[in-house]
């Protein structure tokens, strides 16, 4: 269980989340909707750790800890995956090389042992054609001269891969065609699991055709200032954010 | 494009450098040479206060200790010190209160300049009179200096240092050699001891100048020295945008021109200083000309001050000066915009130097070299990084522009970080005008002397943009004749 | 106007007023002087103990122990050959002058590995190597140098390329208390073409200093250069790089990139890309960065598990491998690559 308290996170001078609290079971997917500005994304950074997006009040308990005393690498080892809206490039350092990196540097922190490269490399085979991904285009620097749907689709594959246990994903569908939101959403849907929560912030309903949220919730200004089942993000969809603007003022 | 057709009117309405008449003005001149009675006869003729005149001594005897600098890649036949006038003045009573006390025969020099010194068309409402406030600087005084009394409403105090000595003294001497001090180089210790005249500006906390300030000089006494000094506070958050131009007749010696300017500029005060240089280059063999020393400084004392430098550099037989920014606030900025055209026999060695001190202090250094004839342009830079300044910027561009294969043009940077989390960038780039482009123009109907000037502007684009208005104009057809011959 | 042919100071072991200081334009970052007033002693005899990084590439070698030749000074290739270039020292407060010609006849196709090992403390070593290349010839100079932290080693290289001939240079370092390497080149174009490239990877109070100077006498050549260092705690890497491009040398293309990251606080660097041309048919480019690590790259990195530490160490290795990637000999390329590797 994902159990977030009253946070309360500033970047640089300017209060965005404004006591934040939210539940989400393990088994289940919640979406995070909401204006622009409302800290949507903050949320995100503050819960894996980006460095500017500190709490200065509030508590965020995940796997029988205060992920907010963790730095962001102990947060992963403990399950945390932020899918990131613009995922970044990194020259010279080979995609394949960076996920096992990353992948061992979880397992020691585990204290599981490591995987060995020709282990890893049917993880990876069978993962990227899961995900219709060139084989190849992993050798080449991680995401450098990728595609926007192309570096969404490496973030799900090293989902995929690290099996995460608590999956945040940001905007996942910004950039993306029909059908590049269907294969990410495949793959986000296979990893669905009893021991696994998601929250899926989303500025739109299309999303959410696809990754059905058990539950939908509004940040405005802040904080949490709805929560509903599936069809509050068609009602959201029809009349917009402005009523809870008001609201959250 | 405006600006082009414009570029080409004002390339075909000019002749070779026209400012380079000579005047008759009676003129009083100090004995010849340099020395302590010298000295005391200049301060004596600008009637200043004893601290003054020690001030200049002090500065005359550090002067004569130091040895004149030779590591500029420059080559210039030495200045005889003693063969030089240090003071010439066209034969007056006491300063003009107002333009109708000026000489006739002056202002007839500064119409025939184009400098408008003339208030009446301004405060009547004349449309389109040029309306910027003029200390008008001939040979060794301030001639006059318009528009003091609608400045003075705001508090600002626009007028030659000469009168400000003895108006202001607690203000001079508070900021008077605090950017530049007497012993900082050769040329500065000299000017501290026989600086003629210059600007004195301060704009008082939160006022917004409202009108461009600019000191004009005109060099006209023969075989003369020309040490003006420039003193410019801007205090907590106060704005001005101030212009500096300069010419000077063409004579066969060469004239020395060693000059200091000192900007101050406190909490959120922002100053533009911009200069259009066209001091005469010497003749086709390359003899007369001005040799152009100068130390301009800017110490951006206060967080979230600002100083930019603008230059347009055509002319000087010598030119050595490195306009500066101390960037001591937090969150200062310096910036340096500067193009600077060589042709002839005429040498440049121009740059400036960015000291960051203050933390997220950051600086911006676009330099245009255009290079022809026989000349030859060095751009030396200083971008450094103390190791207590954090988050510092830095975005340096050098472009050269080789006209012919007789010119040089050269780039020497350097670039010394002592903080990691400084983020300093810098590109330099040399090339020549394209083949192309220019039978292109030609092909249109340009002349070669027009579609130079059309290429040449287009490259230094960026920086002439920084440029005001005012000035604007000017240099383009600065540019323009400073490159006649050119090609072909 | 003719072109101001500065020569670097020669520097002369025995004499201690050839030392330059920070005074002399050319060391103003790397005041020799300060570390060294007086003549060293001369250095023992020392023998030469294990092979060298290189040994498994074969060919022909030149080895120096302590300044003595063990063996030949001299070599002359003309076909397809190795000569493994090696000064050793092992020496403690004591100096040496190590002198060396190659020469690459018209054809040959020369890989030259050198390394500089030194063991000891407080030495000085000086080393001279004159190049030359031939029309038609090909000369490939890697450089690997690792010294002890508080020696002096000094290099001076004099190339010169004839027309049409291809010399390509890398120089991997790690720095000592006063490291400097001068390259000047002769540049004669019609063709011939040039890469100057540097790696530095620095770490307490170390220093290097890559200084080149390519001279371009001859019309239509191409110049390439690409250094890239690290320095971290207290160390300082100095970047000179001069390119002069003579009065008649058209159509020459010369490009130079110098990027450093400062991964300390206390860390310096100071770089000087310097252009001087006399020729207006040329294309000229230089660009020098300074910077640290991307931020935003560092926590993506986290994000996904990979300590801070390590993530560091990654992007650093990533920075600099683009300067090993440049080395044609994949074999060659290995070597180094390890070599690197084990000193990150």
């Amino acid at each position: 269980m994902l159990k977030i308290n009253n946070l309360h996170v500033s970047v640089g001078e300017k209060p965005i989340l404004q006591g934040l609290t939210l539940d989400v079971p393990a088994g289940e997917v919640h979406a995070i909707m909401g204006p622009n500005g409302a800290g949507k994304s903050t949320l995100g950074y503050a819960l894996s750790g980006r460095p500017g997006y500190e709490a200065a009040e509030g508590s965020v308990e995940w796997a029988g800890e205060n992920l907010l005393d963790l730095d962001p690498a102990a947060r992963a080892a403990k399950g945390v995956f932020l899918s990131f809206q613009y995922p970044i490039e990194i020259p010279g350092v080979p995609a394949l090389t960076f996920v096992r990196t990353a992948l061992n540097a979880q397992k020691r922190a585990r204290g599981e042992d490591e995987v060995s490269a020709p282990v890893f490399l049917k993880m990876v085979k069978a993962a990227s054609s899961a995900l219709k991904m060139d084989f190849d285009m992993l050798k080449r620097p991680l995401n450098v001269g990728f595609s926007g749907g192309e570096k969404k689709r490496m973030e799900i594959l090293q989902m995929a891969l690290l099996e995460p246990s608590l999956l945040i994903l940001d905007e996942t569908d910004s950039g993306l065609d029909i059908d590049a939101l269907r294969i990410v959403s495949e793959g986000v849907n296979a990893l669905r699991s009893p021991d696994r929560a998601m929250l899926v912030i989303t500025h739109y309903q299309r999303l959410l055709d696809y990754i059905k949220p058990d539950k939908v919730h509004v940040l405005a200004a802040g904080r949490i200032v709805a929560s509903g089942g599936p069809e509050l993000a068609h009602q959201l969809e029809a009349e917009g954010y402005d009523k809870y603007l008001p609201v959250a003022a | 494009m405006a600006a082009v057709q414009e570029t080409i009117d004002a390339v075909a309405a000019l002749e070779k450098y026209e400012h380079g008449f000579t005047s008759e003005i009676e003129t009083e001149y100090a004995p010849r040479g340099l020395n302590a009675d010298i000295i005391r006869f200049i301060s004596d003729k600008k009637g200043e206060p004893e601290w003054m005149l020690e001030w200049r001594l002090a500065a005359y005897e550090r002067w004569l200790a130091m040895e004149e600098p030779t590591w500029a890649s420059v080559k210039y036949t030495p200045v005889d010190y003693q063969s030089l006038f240090y003071y010439a003045a066209p034969k007056k009573k006491d300063g003009p209160k107002s333009l109708d006390e000026v000489d006739p025969e002056l202002l007839a020099i500064y119409a025939k300049l184009g400098i408008p010194l003339g208030e009446q068309a301004v405060l009547a409402g004349v449309e389109g009179a040029p309306r910027y406030a003029v200390d008008a600087v001939f040979d060794s005084v301030s001639v006059v200096t318009t528009f003091k009394e609608e400045l003075a409403k705001v508090g600002v105090i626009f007028m030659p240092i000469s009168e400000a000595i003895r108006e202001h003294p607690e203000l001079v001497r508070q900021y008077l050699g605090s950017v530049v001090p007497v012993s900082d180089n050769y040329f500065a210790a000299l000017n501290s001891a026989v600086f003629s005249d210059g600007s004195f500006v301060y704009i008082p906390p939160g006022v917004k100048c409202p009108m461009e300030l600019s000191t004009y000089f005109r060099i006209n006494a023969s075989q003369t020295g020309q040490f003006e000094r420039t003193l410019i506070i801007a205090d907590k958050g106060a704005y001005c945008s101030y212009l500096e131009g300069c010419t000077a007749p063409m004579r066969d010696e060469n004239q020395l021109h060693a000059a200091v300017v000192e900007i101050v500029a406190l909490d959120d005060a922002e100053v533009k200083y911009s200069t259009v240089q066209n001091w005469y280059p010497g003749d086709a063999e390359g003899k007369g000309g001005i040799y152009n020393f100068v130390t301009k400084r800017a110490d951006c004392r206060g967080d979230r001050s600002k100083v930019s430098w603008t230059q347009v550099e055509t002319g000087s037989a010598v030119t050595w000066k490195y306009p500066s920014c101390i960037l001591k606030g937090e969150e200062s900025s310096g910036e340096f915009y500067s193009i600077a055209i060589t042709n002839g026999h005429q040498q440049a060695d121009t740059g400036t130097k960015m000291i960051h001190l203050g933390k997220n202090s950051k600086s911006r250094i676009i330099a245009k070299a255009v290079s022809a004839g026989k000349s030859d342009s060095t751009y030396r830079g200083l971008v450094s990084v103390h190791p207590k300044a954090t988050g510092v910027r830095n975005f340096t561009q050098c472009d050269s522009l080789l006209i012919g294969g007789d010119c040089g043009s050269h780039t020497v940077p350097y670039i010394e970080a002592r903080n990691g989390s400084a983020q300093l960038e810098h590109e330099a780039t040399t090339t020549r005008l394209s083949d192309d482009q220019l039978f292109y123009a030609q092909q249109r109907g340009l002349s070669q002397e027009e579609a130079v000037a059309l290429l040449v502007n287009g490259f230094v684009r960026d920086v002439m943009q920084k440029l005001p208005m005012e000035f604007a104009v000017e240099a383009q057809k600065l540019v323009a004749i400073s490159l006649e011959g050119s090609v072909g | 106007m003719t072109a101001r042919l500065q020569s670097q100071p020669r520097i002369d072991l025995n004499d201690a007023s050839s030392f330059p200081s920070r005074r002399v334009e050319s060391w103003k970052y790397s005041d020799l002087r300060r570390y060294l007033r007086e003549a060293p002693k001369p250095s023992p005899t020392a023998i030469v103990g294990p092979p060298g990084p290189f040994y498994d590439l074969g060919g022909d070698a030149i080895v120096f122990a302590n300044g003595r030749p063990v063996g030949v000074t001299d070599f002359i290739a003309s076909g397809d050959q190795t000569l493994r270039l090696r000064f050793i020292t092992d020496a403690v407060e004591t100096g040496h002058t190590a002198s060396a010609r190659v020469v690459a006849r018209p054809g040959a196709k020369l890989l030259l590995l050198e390394t500089h090992e030194g063991a000891g403390s407080a030495y000085v070593a000086h080393n001279r190597l004159d190049i030359d290349v031939a029309a038609g010839a090909e000369v490939t100079r890697i450089v690997l140098i690792e010294e002890p932290e508080d020696a002096i080693s000094i290099t001076d290289i004099d190339v010169r390329v004839a027309p049409g001939g291809v010399y390509r240079q890398t120089t991997v370092t790690t720095g000592a208390r006063l490291q400097r390497q001068t390259t000047t080149l002769s540049h004669g174009g019609e063709g011939a073409d040039v890469r100057i490239d540097g790696l530095y990877t620095l770490s307490d109070a170390r220093h290097t200093d890559l200084t080149s100077v390519v001279d371009h006498v001859g019309r239509d050549g191409v110049t390439s250069q690409l250094t890239k260092g690290v320095v971290r705690d207290t160390a300082r890497g100095v970047f000179q790089g001069k390119i002069r491009i003579q009065r008649g040398a058209d159509g020459v293309d010369a490009r130079m990139g110098h990027h450093a990251l400062i991964l300390g606080e206390r860390a310096e660097v100071d770089a000087k890309p310097e252009l001087e041309i006399y020729a207006d048919d040329v294309q000229c480019a230089h660009g020098n960065t300074v910077g640290n690590l991307d931020e935003s790259a560092l926590f993506y990195m986290q994000q996904r598990g990979i300590p801070v530490d390590e993530a560091r160490a990654l992007l650093t290795q990533a920075f600099l491998i683009e300067v090993v990637d440049r080395i044609e000999n994949e074999q060659v390329r290995e070597v180094v690559r390890s070599w690197l590797t084990d000193r990150l």
